[in-house]
């Protein structure tokens, strides 16, 4: 544990907030050095005065102004003087030129501010001690331009009146506080890419509006950008009126998904009684620079919700009631058990599997306990179900199990193939990013059955939407490569340079099966239009590929994934900036986890266990010996559990009894275990079937490391002690000490520098570095001392980029007479995953239940409308949901979330999986779809007590 | 699953095939797995692909 | 995070006039600056833009509806609600204002208040120049000199 007393690593003590130096960043080559007040700063030409004044250390008043946001210029707070040059020019919208002689606090120009914030005052409520939210920059802005009294009448608000607004359930806005400075308006333009708010009328009269309706009502998603950029209290998060200011600051890493913001926990008291007052998105943060979503912002609510458990518990039989015990008594338990099964039915018969939501060094142990203290290779992650295939096919093609790039990079993309994601809903402040690129001018192609946003809306037109039907993938990135090397478009000396196995793929893409016009009855994409979004991609500059589960959850994931290796490597789009193939990881931890070594044939660092090599590393290292042999992975150990041979389970923060593919086979392999011992938060679907309960912690209590979607190594730090009053690697440890294998700790920095001695790509990393480097990209080592943004530079990691080819062979999951439509699964905006984080929060309120989306074709033969409770059912199961009638599905195809446990999504879907990783196949499962009422089923309460009912095996 | 694997190389020719699918098996199975293959291989279980189960005779 | 339901559309605005709307703004997507030509030109097949047509026309521009609200309620000539059987413009600025102005636009506000005029809307304007012969105002958009109370009822006598 962390001192958590002191202020955190770069706070001096006490709150303040993140420096604002009031205009972007310039990117210039050429040089400006200007004298400001008598100093003299030199910033990249094109740099704003007000900002050189910041850097120079000198605070120029501002309204509105923020350095977020393209300068506006419309307050005239922040007037200065410069020599030779007429009248007081605003210094926010004023460049920087070489040589030039600045006055910010001349008489004129105090005058001049003093003036205008007077007028300011006298239509803003008086009663700034009433209102006396402390983060008012207003209240702070008039003491320093000392106008303290208004006097063209005091403070009565014009807007006083107009409605406050309340509607949304983390800030309020409070019209009679705004000042009309359109930062918020701008910051849901330019940084979130929403346009949800706009300036209503005109002149005196204007005001700030979500469209004329509510918040709630709005298009807002609610990203918080606004509220951050309001210099007055008219936007407030809901939690500062309720609690007051912060008093300190602790820098950490959303738990949320796999963009892994950076964020600043604002936290009021200490210890124990530490509260959250709010979380405020990192300028800092190389993966969000300054940016969030909902989840992360606003959406920690779980972390005391009343569902958390906090104490160890234990019972004998599933079927028994829980009983609270000593952390000694569960560990105990825990133990004995284990080694009970270990003496009965052999090494192999219990096993672990990591959580993707728990830190580096939490799956670090995992794994260790796993292979030395149980003395097997039987662990798995999470990650097994959703990129798996990312790990496998990137590794075979290019040499490493990660995506090529850092989320900047898409700043320089000119073309982007999004393939089978949604990053508005699951990846939002990538997204944000994306769209600003997108008003920029780069074009996106979207590959997906479903017509997302990124298809069309706001500022957003696709150069093309392909609807590609699922389980065509292959198909589908065949074609494109067949377009790109048939039409001359490929990049020869890319391939005879970079490249091995060229002339044979090359052979292989050309075969005319891989046609857009041979392969447009399975794709469902038409071969012209194919053929169009295939040129774009290879001849545009800079062509960049992200993907998404939509394309790993499929029995050719592992395929696609190289196919898509293929298609940036034929056209060269690989090894520098603004290209590459990016995952987009699901849960926060996905690429840590599997870094560390969470699958059953991979030391960490993706180090084959056969290895003796490698192996010798930890041998040495633990004392133990290895077995050289792979170890089951999740599916196996159901399998291997329903056959008697695996009888004993750590499970590590992973709800796997509803996130993984059919439900039923999984919790009958649960209750023919022994022995099932699970880690989490809360009392998931799987501590149903669990012997012994270990309370976990959030991450607000966590000390660690999460590694993004980019490679970024990020810091977690505790904001408060953990609440059940131990870290989870220690739990981990103990467990391992009990059964003769001590691990000792002295903190989690300890794990990470044994990972760090122990695994070449993070030699240089350590907890001191990444604390005076804020974060870094592995590969860290000594040719790369400050990580790897981009990687393939000039060659791939395993030499040559390997062409693998890729045949199509079609999934065994067919729609038939009686399940004629395919199903496929996606998230959305407010939830995450499981839901068992944001379920506990007032993300709710948009997202209450599944939704089955249904083309209304589809619709109509079935006497189906929107808001009916439908019957969802497959070969394996069925269950009940509503549905919502809409046009973002092809015919054909439906679409719902698995975000809740009462609809159990995954009680249809099958256990059909990739054909190298076993990545489930979510993304394709025939189905039926037929209103729920023709069964007597007429509301929700009755679709509660229906939903896990299987349906018999046709 | 192992049957996935065969039909994924079905492209290549028989012996190419089979090498592959062993190297598969061998890096990604855990030995009771390949064990459990090895036996439904002997005894001429015919829902094994034909060039699984050669692969699997040559574990 | 839903489509905007804003206020109820008007009865009028039912899915014809959704289509309608939705072939107008596409007939000027792909002109520079859409938006503008677009309301006029629904403005003049309908009167008005109804809370309805806003998401249908930032659907089509690839706005958003607040963008298109915005803009909406930025022209004080873009009316947002059906446009009424009659107009009676009144002119309040100095010269009328000194024969009278004040009083007869009270009348006037008075009258329609009563219901008396029908569906009428009583609007201010200032200075028709026509200030010679003021009080001045224009009666669905007759202009007229030397108004008064009883000119006015008389003027609209009649009206439902
Ligand atoms: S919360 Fe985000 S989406 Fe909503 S209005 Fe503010 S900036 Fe826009
Ligand atoms: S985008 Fe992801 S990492 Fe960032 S705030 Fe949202 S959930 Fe957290
Ligand atoms: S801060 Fe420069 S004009 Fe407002
Ligand atoms: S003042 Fe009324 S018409 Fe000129």
């Amino acid at each position: 544990m962390t001192t958590l007393d002191q202020p955190a690593l770069g706070e001096p003590g006490g709150y303040a907030p993140e420096p604002d130096l009031g205009t972007p960043p310039v990117a210039s080559q050429a040089d400006a050095t200007v004298t400001i007040d008598g100093r003299q700063v030199t910033v990249p030409a094109g740099t704003s005065v007000m900002r050189a004044a910041a850097v120079a250390g000198i605070d120029v008043p501002k309204l509105c102004a923020t350095d977020s946001l393209k300068a506006f210029g419309s307050c005239r707070m922040c007037l200065v003087e410069v020599d030779g040059a007429r009248g007081t020019p605003a210094s926010c919208t004023t460049p920087c030129a070489d040589g030039m002689v600045v006055s910010t606090q001349t008489e004129q120009v105090q005058r001049l501010r003093r003036n205008v914030m007077e007028l300011y005052l006298s239509d803003h409520p008086a009663d700034c001690q009433g209102c006396a939210r402390g983060s008012c920059e207003m209240q702070a802005m008039a003491v320093t331009v000392g106008a303290v009294e208004a006097r063209y009448g005091n403070g009565r608000d014009h807007l006083a009146e107009s409605s406050y607004d309340a509607s949304n359930p983390y800030f309020d806005y409070d019209p009679a506080a705004c000042i009309v400075c359109s930062r918020c308006v701008r910051a849901c333009g330019e940084v979130q890419g929403t346009f949800a708010l706009t300036v209503e009328g005109r002149g005196f009269d204007s005001r700030i509006t979500p469209g004329g309706t509510d918040f709630l009502s709005s298009e807002c998603v609610s990203c918080g950008a606004c509220v951050q950029a309001c210099p007055t209290s008219a936007l407030q998060e809901k939690s500062l009126i309720e609690l007051g200011m912060p008093t300190r600051v602790v820098d950490t890493t959303c738990a949320y998904c796999g963009v892994g913001c950076s964020f600043r926990a604002e936290v009021q008291g200490t210890g124990e009684d530490t509260q959250v007052v709010r979380m405020m998105p990192a300028k800092t943060g190389g993966a969000n620079e300054g940016h969030s979503c909902v989840k992360g912002r606003f959406a920690y609510g779980y972390t005391n919700h009343p569902d958390r458990q906090l104490h160890p518990m234990v019972r004998d039989s599933i079927d028994d009631e829980w009983r609270v015990v000593s952390w000694e008594e569960a560990v105990a338990k825990a133990a004995d058990g284990f080694s009970a099964i270990q003496r009965d039915h052999g090494v192999g018969a219990i096993g672990g599997i990591s959580s993707s939501r728990c830190t580096n060094e939490e799956v670090y142990v995992v794994q260790k306990m796993v292979r030395a203290a149980f003395g097997n290779n039987n662990v798995d992650t999470c990650a097994r179900v959703c990129h798996s295939p990312t790990g496998y096919g990137l590794n075979q093609t290019f040499g490493t199990s990660a995506g090529t790039q850092d989320f900047k990079s898409v700043e320089q993309a000119d073309v982007v193939l999004l393939i089978g994601a949604n990053p508005t809903d699951a990846h939002p402040v990538f997204a944000s990013r994306l769209k600003r690129r997108l008003r920029q001018g780069a074009q996106i192609v979207v590959a997906d059955p479903r017509r997302i946003d990124l298809v069309h809306g706001p500022h957003v037109e696709a150069a093309a939407h392909l609807p590609v039907l699922p389980g065509s993938n292959v198909a589908f990135v065949n074609a494109m490569a067949h377009t790109v090397v048939t039409e001359g478009l490929h990049d020869e000396a890319f391939l005879r340079e970079r490249c091995e196995n060229v002339d044979s793929y090359l052979a292989f893409i050309a075969r005319p099966e891989n046609s857009p016009e041979a392969t447009e009855e399975v794709t469902g994409i038409p071969a012209e239009q194919l053929r169009a979004a295939a040129r774009l991609y290879a001849e545009a500059p800079n062509a960049a590929i992200y993907y998404g589960l939509g394309v790993t959850e499929h029995s050719q994931g592992s395929t696609m994934v190289m196919g898509m290796a293929n298609l940036a490597m034929i056209t060269g789009n690989i090894g520098r900036e603004g290209v590459g193939v990016n995952p987009l990881r699901g849960q926060n931890n996905v690429q840590g986890s599997c870094d560390m070594g969470s699958f059953p044939h991979e030391l960490p660092g993706y180090r084959h266990i056969s290895r003796p090599e490698v192996r010798a590393i930890y041998e040495d290292l633990w004392g133990r010996t290895l077995d050289p042999e792979p170890g089951l992975r999740i599916p196996n150990m159901f399998d291997s559990a329903l056959a008697g041979t695996f009888r004993g389970l750590y499970v590590q923060g992973e709800d796997i009894a509803q996130s993984d593919p059919n439900t039923q086979h999984v919790e009958a392999a649960l209750r023919s275990m022994d022995l099932v011992v699970v880690q989490d938060l809360f009392l998931n679907e799987t501590a149903r079937f669990a012997h012994v309960f270990l309370p976990g912690t959030s991450f607000l209590e966590k000390d660690g490391t999460f590694t993004n979607a980019e490679r970024r190594i990020n810091r977690v730090r505790p904001a408060l002690p953990p609440r059940q009053g131990k870290d989870e690697w220690q739990i981990t440890c103990d467990i391992a000490a009990a059964m003769g294998f001590p691990m000792p700790y002295a903190g989690a920095h300890e794990i990470m520098d044994e990972i760090a001695a122990t695994t070449p790509t993070f030699a240089g990393v350590s907890f001191a570095r990444l604390d005076a480097e804020g974060s870094m990209q592995w590969p860290v080592t000594d040719a790369a001392p400050h990580g790897t943004p981009t990687m393939h530079v000039g060659e791939f990691v395993r030499g040559k980029g390997n062409l693998v080819e890729t045949v199509y062979v079609p999934t065994t999951e067919r729609t038939n007479r009686r399940f004629p439509l395919v199903l496929t699964t996606g998230r959305i905006l407010s939830q995450y995953n499981v839901g068992a984080q944001t379920r506990r929060t007032a993300n709710q309120t948009w997202h209450p239940e599944d939704i089955l989306e249904i083309h209304p074709a589809d619709a109509h033969v079935r006497g189906i409308s929107t808001g009916d409770l439908v019957e969802l059912s497959s070969r394996v199961g069925s269950t009940t949901l509503r549905a919502e009638v809409s046009e973002r599905m092809p015919a054909g195809v439906v679409y719902t979330t698995f975000h809740h446990p009462v609809t159990g999504a995954n009680v249809v879907t099958t256990e059909n999986s990739d054909w190298a990783t076993n990545c489930p196949e979510y993304k394709v499962t025939a189905v039926e779809v037929g209103v729920a009422n023709a069964r007597g089923l007429t509301d929700a309460e009755a679709a509660a007590r229906d939903e896990r009912e299987p349906a018999g095996r046709s | 699953m192992g049957n996935d694997i065969a039909r994924q190389l079905a492209h290549l020719d028989e012996e190419e095939a089979v090498t592959r699918i062993v190297a598969h098996l061998d890096r990604f199975w855990d030995p009771r797995m390949r064990r459990t293959l090895q036996a439904l291989a002997a005894a001429g279980d015919d829902t094994l692909d034909p060039r699984l189960a050669a692969a699997a005779r040559r574990l | 995070m839903s489509t905007p339901t804003s206020t109820p559309a008007s009865p009028e605005a039912g899915p014809d006039r959704s289509a309608l709307v939705r072939a107008v703004a596409e007939h000027h997507r792909d002109q520079r600056g859409p938006l503008l030509p677009v309301l006029h030109e629904v403005l003049a097949e309908f009167g008005y833009v109804d809370a309805a047509d806003v998401p249908v026309i930032a659907d089509v521009l690839n706005l958003s509806a607040a963008e298109v609200h915005g803009v909406v309620s930025f022209y004080h000539d873009v009316r947002t609600t059906p446009p009424p059987t009659h107009v009676v413009a009144l002119c309040r600025a100095e010269a009328c204002q000194a024969v009278g102005a004040e009083s007869l636009y009270a009348a006037a506000q008075e009258r329609a208040a009563s219901g008396e005029m029908g569906d009428t809307e009583v609007q201010q304007v200032f200075c028709l120049g026509n200030c010679a012969l003021g009080p001045s105002g224009t009666v669905d958009g007759r202009l007229l000199g030397r108004l008064d109370a009883a000119r006015l009822t008389e003027l609209t006598a009649g009206w439902r």
